[in-house]
């Protein structure tokens, strides 16, 4: 039985009615979920859909219940995420955990690792994508859907329950030692950040290649929700801007707009200030939060079989740049 | 370091030799592919530098912490068998120099790290 017969099977029983799903077809969405796309046909009528199915073994220990809450916590706000539809947590005819939304069309991804992404949409790409930024981290928590599934730290907390659950990834999959990223793990603990301005939703891998545009400048969809969680909201402007994702160029965040435009247009939507203390402290974090991923990224695909070449690119090529990025920082700050 | 040189070609067999399921051709499978090939140009500027770069390195290293010996045994498994000694020992002189507050000692660690870092460097094709 393939996969689209499971699915038919499954949207069938759910619905009450007879589904045909036609044109399954995996696609490129990172390696803690599958990700297909799909049209499920019922009563003569057709509708596109994307099915994001946990892997056998994945990058990231992620909640999809998280991300699907999280996806559905922005619904009808003015923040291009995706629509909600469905979660099944035990799998039922997928046999792995799943959830499905409904699919944006007509979009694309601009790989970060291009030296020129968006071409001559960058800077109308570049104000969008700071500005939906701003409005996640002016979205108030309160009666957010995913508050079942997330829990809020006080605010002097956040670096702490961050940088603890990273650091912790890298004890427990690092596979030959790191001097440089336990040197910038020890400047963190030593040098903490002030506490948050305010709790917000923190996306966790907001960056170029994670949304979706329509090629005129337009974002249509901001994806890749897997690592959403509650925290400082400077969090994800850090991990935006870390140089990791602006190559060779890494004045204009992934080739969009500068640094500082990037600040104004964030602090506009979000009204909330940027702290130069904290947001120093959340950028050398994302290199560290970085390395722990690429790491588990190099576990992964030595305990998975080999399967999935996107981990060993992740584990080997972006871990190298991010020991370059992290060395860098850490000798332009000096001696602790 | 991680995943080594031996991981990702053996890797890159296990992935072609993986039949698809049907679901999984079309834009998926060119890019896997095309990804694989670019796993290939990287493996070729780890095949051409990474020996030289392991001896460097833990040669540096050895010196920093003051430390006589050679590499004598060239293969990558006993390069990086000294170097995961080596680098333990880096990590220990670094908090020791930090809990000194030996600022000198901590910019010497810090430059090597950089040069370190810079010697593992792989270069994307485009």
């Amino acid at each position: 039985m393939t996969l689209a017969d499971r699915l038919a099977a499954y949207l069938s029983r759910t619905a009450g009615r007879p589904t045909a799903v036609e044109n399954l077809a995996r696609i490129s969405g990172g390696a803690s979920r599958e990700t297909y796309r799909y049209e499920a046909v019922a009563d003569g009528v057709r509708e596109g859909f994307i099915l994001r199915r946990d892997p056998p073994g994945s990058l990231i220990e992620t909640d999809r219940r998280s991300e699907f809450l999280a996806i559905r916590s922005f619904a009808g706000k003015d923040v291009a995420a995706p629509e909600a539809v469905v979660l099944e947590s035990d799998g039922a005819e997928l046999e792995r955990p799943f959830f499905i939304m409904r699919r944006v069309d007509g979009g694309a991804a601009g790989s970060p690792f291009s030296p020129d992404p968006f071409g001559a949409n960058a800077a109308a790409i570049g104000e969008q994508f700071f500005a939906i930024l701003g409005r996640i981290a002016g979205e108030p928590i309160e009666g957010l859907p995913l508050l079942e599934a997330a829990s809020a730290p006080a605010r002097e907390d956040c670096w702490r329950r961050e940088l603890g659950y990273w650091a912790g990834v890298i004890d427990a999959d690092e596979q030959h030692p790191q001097p440089i990223v336990r040197a910038a793990i020890r400047r963190l603990r030593a040098t903490p950040p002030p506490p948050a301005a305010r709790i917000s939703v923190v996306h966790g891998d907001y960056r170029a290649g994670n949304f979706l545009h329509d090629g005129a400048g337009k974002i249509l969809a901001i994806l890749d929700w897997e690592m959403v969680h509650l925290g400082d909201p400077l969090e994800d402007v850090a991990w935006a801007m870390d140089p990791l994702w602006s190559r060779p160029d890494d004045e204009r965040i992934s080739g969009m707009v500068a640094k500082n435009v990037a600040l104004d247009i964030w602090r506009r939507a979000s009204g909330l200030p940027v702290d130069p203390a904290a947001l120093a402290w959340w950028r050398l974090f994302a290199s560290v939060k970085g390395q722990a991923i690429w790491t588990s990224s190099a576990k992964a695909w030595r305990d998975g079989g080999f399967a999935e070449p996107i981990l060993a690119f992740s584990g080997w090529y972006t871990a190298r740049r991010q020991d370059e990025i992290l060395a860098d920082h850490l000798a332009a700050l000096g001696p602790a | 370091m991680t995943p080594a040189l031996p991981d990702i070609l053996v890797g890159q067999m296990v992935a072609l030799m993986i039949p698809l399921p049907p679901e999984a051709g079309g834009d998926y499978q060119a890019g896997r592919a095309g990804l694989l090939a670019m796993l290939a140009g990287l493996a070729a500027q780890e095949a051409e530098r990474g020996t030289a770069a392991r001896i460097w390195e833990n040669g540096a290293i050895r010196e920093l912490l003051g430390e006589s010996g050679v590499d004598s045994d060239f293969s990558w498994r006993a390069l990086d068998a000294a170097n995961a000694e080596l680098r333990r020992r880096l990590i220990a002189a670094h908090e020791a120099a930090e809990a000194a507050r030996d600022e000198g000692r901590q910019r010497d660690i810090l430059a090597l790290y950089q040069a370190m870092a810079k010697a593992r460097r792989l270069d994307l094709p485009v």
